[in-house]
């Protein structure tokens, strides 16, 4: 049983060891390993405008995405939780989590549809990119938020501070988001996650100029070995960084509420 | 004064709700709602609380008809089954929510939270939250939450249902007394008819939606409005019978000496006779009246008492005794025996109008 486990891991981790010994190779080609030791891969990027154009695009989606997922995800998700018809409650989550099974291609396809007439000409803005991320991503919060609502009766504590006197923003503002604290960080965990690696529909729908960090790396695919790997682990730093800084905020927000 | 006017309430396609229910709670004063679950005495709190809409009466707080107003304009404290104490605020900051919400001065509400808290005994662990508290701490910091804000009324939804027994009854004395304290109107809904007699001022009966009783615990008692209230509101002997002649009732158990007064002869009725009303007799004792022996069918050992079910002709007598001696036979005084309408003699009256 350990022995699995063992090789599990093993296999999950070698890929990401392999680019990290890639990153500072000199040379790798037709050998197990790369041999010699170079920054040179990574100060190429830095030195490249369009990894660093897309650097920064990348964390504007993400920042935007999380943002929107706050705005639109939590008062979404409340209104599922507090309709009080069945039906419309199962309508709306159906809705709420169709973008999950509709394949990113399609969605895609129907972004550029729209959005390249002449009417709406925002196809390769930034805007609509972080559009269709918050698409994407609107699925994973609303779930999350929705399964932590049931699982601590948020209705219940909403009549208690009713009855004792909170108007509907009062309850909002003191019973509602302090008690969903955790959870809305864990699902912004989830959303910054992605849309830092989204590629499909980022590929499909940005323009030059609006790039993500993913699109722009598959053009590093085609160059030297050692420059691939770098940009990979960049993206896989930005990625951990998101997900190390979201489990803090989440571990200060529930020790916050021991205390 | 808290006051529910000929209130009909019927969940969206359901036949349960309640049906012309009329109840006032003085201030002052606490009445406790009994009765099975289903029997809508939970709908009743909610509708006083505001979390449900009447179809049809009113009600009615201190004069003012409140049918249609929100929960958070009535000015009720509730303490509900679960605490519901928010867990990420203090207990203070709990007790002084209702005065944050009430724009009191941040100084000014946490002296009159601390204040609320020692009253109920919790002074010293004001600074705790709610998950470092056990389950009676919590209920005191509830119930001072919801007099802090001195509401015009106090709602109990079955505040001490998850308690263990020993602090059920501590708490019930607690409650009591800060309600007393505090003097305003109460209304405790309760599955626990011992809790019921015990704290309450009067008792009112549910069953199906509908007002059956309401009446002090010691008349709710001793004169049940029927078999069912009777079998409901602690233990009872109930047998149908029929009135033999004026004077005398037939029963499974034999016939029985006494008080017929408004029974016609032949007039079918229930026989009520408590427990410990049955006087218990080491064999036949040959002077009283409604006299019987028999054979012990049940005998359970109780602490203080002993309940013992005796087995007669066809029937059984429940006895509830101090005595530890053997049992061969008891009698029933007649003045503790009570007659009632049969409970299916009474329900088709409103059909018939």
């Amino acid at each position: 049983m350990r022995l699995v486990t063992v090789l599990y891991l093993i296999f999950l981790a070698a890929p990401i060891f392999l680019l990290l010994v890639g990153s500072f190779g000199e040379v790798w080609s037709n050998t197990l390993l790369p041999q010699g030791f170079t920054w040179r891969w990574y100060s190429e990027i830095v030195n490249d405008p369009s990894f660093v154009r897309a650097f920064m695009t990348s964390l504007q989606v993400m920042v935007a995405t999380c943002v929107l997922n706050v705005l639109v995800g939590l008062p979404l998700a409340y209104a599922i939780h507090s309709a009080a018809h069945r039906g419309v409650r199962f309508a709306a989550r159906l809705a709420a989590l169709m973008p999950v099974a509709a394949p990113e291609l399609v969605l895609a396809f129907g972004f550029i549809l729209v959005f390249s007439s002449d009417t709406l000409p925002w196809l390769g803005s930034i805007w609509l990119l972080v559009a269709a991320h918050l698409v994407l991503t609107l699925p994973y919060s609303v779930t999350t938020l929705l399964a932590d609502m049931e699982q601590i009766q948020l209705g219940e504590y909403e009549a208690v501070a009713s009855s004792l006197g909170a108007n509907f923003f009062q309850r909002a503002r003191d019973v509602v988001v302090p008690l969903l604290g955790t959870s809305l960080t864990s699902a912004l965990l989830t959303v910054a996650a992605l849309s830092i690696g989204e590629f499909q529909i980022s590929n499909l729908i940005s323009g030059f100029l609006s790039r993500t960090y993913p699109v722009t790396l598959l053009q590093a695919f085609y160059g030297a070995t050692g420059f691939a790997c770098a940009a990979t682990v960049v993206l896989l730093v930005l990625a951990a960084l998101a997900s190390v800084a979201s489990s803090l905020t989440a571990r200060a927000t529930s020790g916050g509420r021991a205390s | 004064m808290l006051h529910l006017d000929n209130v009909s309430f019927l969940y969206p396609g359901a036949s349960v709700g309640v049906r012309d229910v009329s109840i006032e709670v003085k201030p002052g004063e606490l009445v406790a709602v009994i009765g099975a679950s289903g029997s809508g005495k939970t709908t009743l709190l909610n509708l006083l609380a505001g979390f449900l809409t009447p179809s049809r009466g009113r009600v009615v707080i201190d004069g003012n008809d409140v049918s249609a107003m929100p929960p958070e304009k009535r000015n009720l404290g509730i303490v509900f089954q679960s605490y519901g104490l928010f867990p990420h605020l203090r207990a203070w900051e709990n007790v002084a929510y209702p005065l944050k919400v009430r724009k009191v001065p941040a100084e000014e509400r946490r002296e009159r939270a601390l204040d609320a808290l020692r009253r109920v005994g919790m002074g010293n662990r004001s600074n705790n939250g709610p998950r470092e508290l056990s389950g009676g701490q919590q209920q005191r910091v509830a119930l001072a939450r919801a007099l802090v804000f001195e509401p015009r009324g106090l709602l109990l939804d079955e505040p001490l249902s998850a308690l263990d027994a020993n602090l059920r009854v501590e708490m019930r004395d607690e409650i009591l007394r800060v309600q007393r304290a505090a003097g305003i109107a109460a209304l405790l809904v309760t599955h626990d008819q011992e809790e019921a007699l015990s704290i309450a001022d009067r008792v009112a009966v549910m069953r199906d939606g509908r007002l059956v009783q309401i009446a002090p615990p010691r008349e709710l008692y001793d004169a049940p409005a029927d078999e069912e209230t009777a079998r409901f509101v602690g233990e009872a002997n109930l047998w149908n019978g029929t009135v033999a002649a004026q004077g005398r009732v037939r029963t499974p158990v034999g016939e029985l000496a006494c008080d017929t007064h408004g029974y016609a002869t032949g007039a079918p009725v229930v026989v009520l006779v408590r427990p410990e009303n049955v006087l218990a007799h080491g064999s036949r004792d040959g002077d009283a009246v409604n006299s019987f022996t028999g054979v012990v069918a049940a005998d359970r050992f109780l602490g203080s008492t002993r309940r013992i079910d005796l087995s007669v002709q066809d029937a059984s007598i429940r006895i509830q005794t101090r005595t530890r001696d053997a049992i061969g036979g008891v009698s029933i005084p007649p003045d503790a025996i009570r007659l009632l309408t049969p409970t299916n003699k009474i329900q088709p009256q409103e059909e018939i109008i």
